[in-house]
């Protein structure tokens, strides 16, 4: 696998050590038209870090896709024991998850592992 | 090999589904009560909307949408779709084409206009006897309208996101028709790396607390409903209030924990949980058509490899290159044959016969259903029906015969010139057909056989027929014969396919002018075709078109006359016989007696000026164009030859009794004889015996 560039993927890094180390913003496009770049996007970002941060604040346009590819990477972070902690989820977001269903913040947490920060 | 551009991809399936879409208007036009056409024309609309939006086709999505609510009365039944409404949703259909096709020729007014028409005559108060009374039948099982409600298990198509198709649309469209209870059930999501990320996984459950019958929801997913699996079972009466809509939660603040109904919670307890809803609802444990079928998968997987979309241009390089290999094998087989070595020999004929398969295996990858190319006429003859006012049912049979797509693409001009006449001229107006006896509808049907090698193409109309006094008088005025000549009723019709020859008495803007049948022809002969005229007074006529399988490789008779060497395509060729001394001396009258039946035959040796004398014994093969027989006679006859086509420079383009030439084994190159011409000029030397004889 390459060099994974933060800035390139929109990753930050974090200076405080009891946080994970590595973080990634989704871009503002995580419909079905740019969903293919995000994934790969989050697929390099997984093997880099014991932990990853996905911060969701950016995201503008969502559909069926990106909350697959949220559950996935969910799915795939407890599998192998590499937690993946979601952040900061953007209103378009959150209006498309009660589209699907995830009516309520408790269904959301359970299946969204969210980093509460105040947002 | 590069990928296709994305929105080519698109274009190439939005022209498929226009001629879904067209066909479906234009049936409804005839049987306007089928509501399969109506959702046949609401899904293709549908994904043009989706995928135009996918691809940023923002305008093509934004007028599409206009349309499908315009004609949403259609598909409530409310109104009935009348030649009028058809009409204009063709020609909405037009704009969204030019929309994707050529955006830059079309205006933003020509479509508000055309939408304009279309809510007119949706919102018009038209009775729609025959739909109103499905709309007020009964329901279907009264045992359902009295029910609480639904359970539905939505499970859609791995690639139906793919398709522009967007489940959360649909599942806003199923909250209208009351209170709903939506849970996703993400057992099926796949981690990261097994994933395909514009692939559909998620499914749900839903409960649907309305009385509303099993009709309204089939209406929700009518555009998909081929691409998902979707379970439905009355709800049961339950004592709990309906829980808070999906609809009326979205457009709130998000809702407190609380106020969700705890089945909910419980069922989704665990993250990905493998069946949340099992747990919550033990009833639908048993509920195996909810999983998925490793039958229907199967099925998927061979549906996804059973077509691949090649460019054209891929299939001509192909036949291009085994057009070469055809001609390096003859070569081949002939340098193998002056040998004496018998390995290099059995190569050869194993080449020979590789050669042979890989050349049918090829041209059968070219070869496209002429239904294809039906099914534009549909729009042409819908159109001039409406614009002569002249009543037409048009039926087209053997749309399955396969024709080479080249053939194809060069058939449509010629029969647009056929089916414009066959109505302009051909179908008389209802008060003449009405006072003669016939339907006021006119009929005219387009068919497709095969014979042998070739493939017919007929274009018939029960029309009038054509007026022989007067094409004949036409031709005499023209000085094309002179006035009393003797020419039977074929010879006559013939003059129809003279350039600038027209009995039209007014020239319409669709005909009359004089210029299409001989083009018609020209285009025909070009082909390696023939095409022949039959008419029967106040019946009708009947064009046909007589047409080798393919442009491309053909399977020809090699011949030699003199020292030159020629093909006849094989499909032309009836027999071959012997000259005989008898048929020698026939005073110079040139027929051959076959069987009883005088055929005139051609001495290819006089044609061709050949030199020399010639062999002893002559050899003559019958070739035919429909009806008609003409013997050639040869020096020697070779044997079969398979034949690519190679077209003759601009030099040669007035030498009209060849339509081409290839290359044989040696090197050197044999012409290919154009059998109509060659029928033509027997029969015009037949003309000028009787005339002489008659002198």
């Amino acid at each position: 696998m390459r060099a994974v560039n933060p800035r390139k993927f929109g990753g930050r890094m974090s200076s405080d050590v009891t946080e994970p180390k590595w973080s990634l913003r989704l871009p503002a496009d995580c419909s079905i038209a740019a969903i293919r770049s995000v994934y790969d996007l989050i697929r390099e970002a997984f093997g880099r870090q014991d932990r990853l941060e996905i911060d969701c604040s950016s995201v503008d346009k969502a559909d069926v896709t990106s909350i697959q590819l949220l559950l996935s990477a969910a799915k795939t972070g407890d599998a192998q024991g590499r937690p993946v902690v979601l952040t900061s989820f953007s209103q378009s977001l959150r209006n498309t998850l009660r589209r699907a269903g995830f009516a309520s913040e408790a269904m959301i947490d359970q299946h969204f592992p969210q980093k509460k920060d105040g947002v | 090999m590069s990928a296709m551009d994305p929105t080519e991809v698109f274009r190439q399936e939005a022209s498929e589904l226009f001629e879904v879409l067209e066909g479906a208007l234009l049936d409804l036009g005839q049987r306007p009560d089928d509501r399969e056409l109506v959702d046949s024309a609401f899904r293709a609309l549908h994904t043009i909307k989706g995928s135009g939006a996918m691809f940023g086709f923002d305008k093509v999505a934004s007028f599409t949408h206009e349309f499908e609510t315009a004609f949403d009365r259609v598909r409530k039944g409310e109104i009935k779709p009348t030649q009028e409404l058809i009409s204009v949703a063709l020609a909405a259909k037009d704009y969204i084409r030019t929309l994707i096709e050529d955006p830059q020729s079309t205006d933003d007014i020509i479509g508000e206009a055309i939408l304009d028409d279309l809510k007119r005559f949706v919102s018009s108060d038209q009775p729609a006897a025959p739909v109103v009374e499905i709309a007020e039948a009964p329901p279907l099982a009264p045992v359902e309208s009295k029910q609480a409600g639904w359970h539905l298990y939505l499970e859609f198509e791995s690639h139906i996101l793919r398709n522009g198709s967007n489940p959360l649309d649909l599942l806003e469209d199923l909250c209208k028709l009351g209170p709903c209870f939506v849970v996703p059930v993400t057992d099926g999501i796949p981690f990261l790396d097994e994933m395909e990320p514009e692939d559909c996984y998620l499914k749900w459950d839903v409960k649907l607390h309305a009385a509303c019958d099993k009709d309204a929801i089939d209406d929700v997913f009518m555009f998909v409903s081929d691409e998902m699996k979707l379970t439905l079972s009355p709800l049961e009466q339950v004592e709990a209030p309906a829980p808070m809509p999906l609809f009326q939660l979205l457009d709130e603040e998000p809702a407190p924990v609380v106020e969700m109904s705890a089945p909910v919670v419980e069922a989704v307890a665990a993250p990905v949980a493998a069946q949340p809803v099992a747990r919550a609802e033990p009833k639908l444990e048993a509920k195996p058509e909810a999983k998925p079928e490793p039958k229907a998968e199967a099925k998927r997987d061979d549906r996804g490899i059973a077509t691949v979309r090649v460019q054209a241009e891929r299939l001509d390089e192909l036949m291009d290159r085994v057009g070469e290999l055809v001609i390096a094998q003859a070569r081949l087989t002939q340098l193998a044959a002056s040998g004496s070595d018998l390995s290099i020999k059995m190569i050869a004929e194993e080449i020979e016969r590789l050669a042979s398969s890989l050349r049918d295996t090829t041209m059968g990858a070219r070869m496209v259903p002429i239904g294809s190319l039906f099914g534009r006429f549909r729009r042409l003859i819908h159109d001039l029906s409406r614009d002569l006012s002249k009543p037409v049912e048009f039926v087209t049979t053997g749309e399955d015969t396969e024709l080479d797509k080249t053939m194809i693409e060069c058939l449509a001009d010629p029969l647009v010139h056929l089916i414009r006449n066959a109505i302009d001229h051909g179908i008389e107006d209802t008060a003449t057909r009405s006072a003669s006896g016939k339907t006021e509808q006119g009929r005219i049907e387009l068919a497709a056989v095969h014979s042998g090698a070739q493939v017919l193409v007929t274009v018939k109309d029960n029309g009038g027929g054509l007026n022989t006094a007067r094409i004949r008088a036409k031709a005499e005025e023209q000085g094309l014969i002179a006035a009393g000549a003797v020419l039977s009723d074929h010879e006559i019709h013939q003059f129809l396919f003279h350039p600038g020859f027209s009995t039209a008495q007014t020239i319409s803007a669709l005909s009359g002018r004089g210029v299409g049948m001989d083009v018609v022809k020209r285009t025909i002969e070009n082909m390696r075709g023939s095409i022949d005229l039959s008419t029967r007074p106040g019946q009708g006529t009947t064009v046909t078109l007589r047409l080798p399988l393919t442009l491309a490789i053909i399977e020809g008779l090699l011949i030699r006359v003199g020292e030159g060497r020629y093909i006849i395509p094989l499909s032309a060729v009836e027999e071959c016989i012997e000259l005989t001394a008898e048929d020698e001396r026939s005073r110079g009258r040139n027929f051959l007696n076959v069987r009883g039946n005088l055929v005139p035959f051609l001495r290819l040796r006089e044609i061709m000026s050949s030199s020399g004398t010639p062999d002893r014994h002559q050899k003559t093969i019958i070739i035919s164009t429909g009806e008609t027989h003409v013997g050639l006679v040869a020096d020697q006859i070779i044997g079969n030859h398979q034949t690519v086509i190679k077209s003759l420079s601009k030099l040669h383009s007035d030498v009209t009794i060849f339509s081409g030439a290839t290359i044989l084994g040696d090197g050197t190159a044999a012409l290919i004889l154009d059998v109509a011409q060659l029928v033509t000029m027997a029969q015009s030397k037949i003309e000028k015996q009787h005339i002489s004889e008659a002198a």
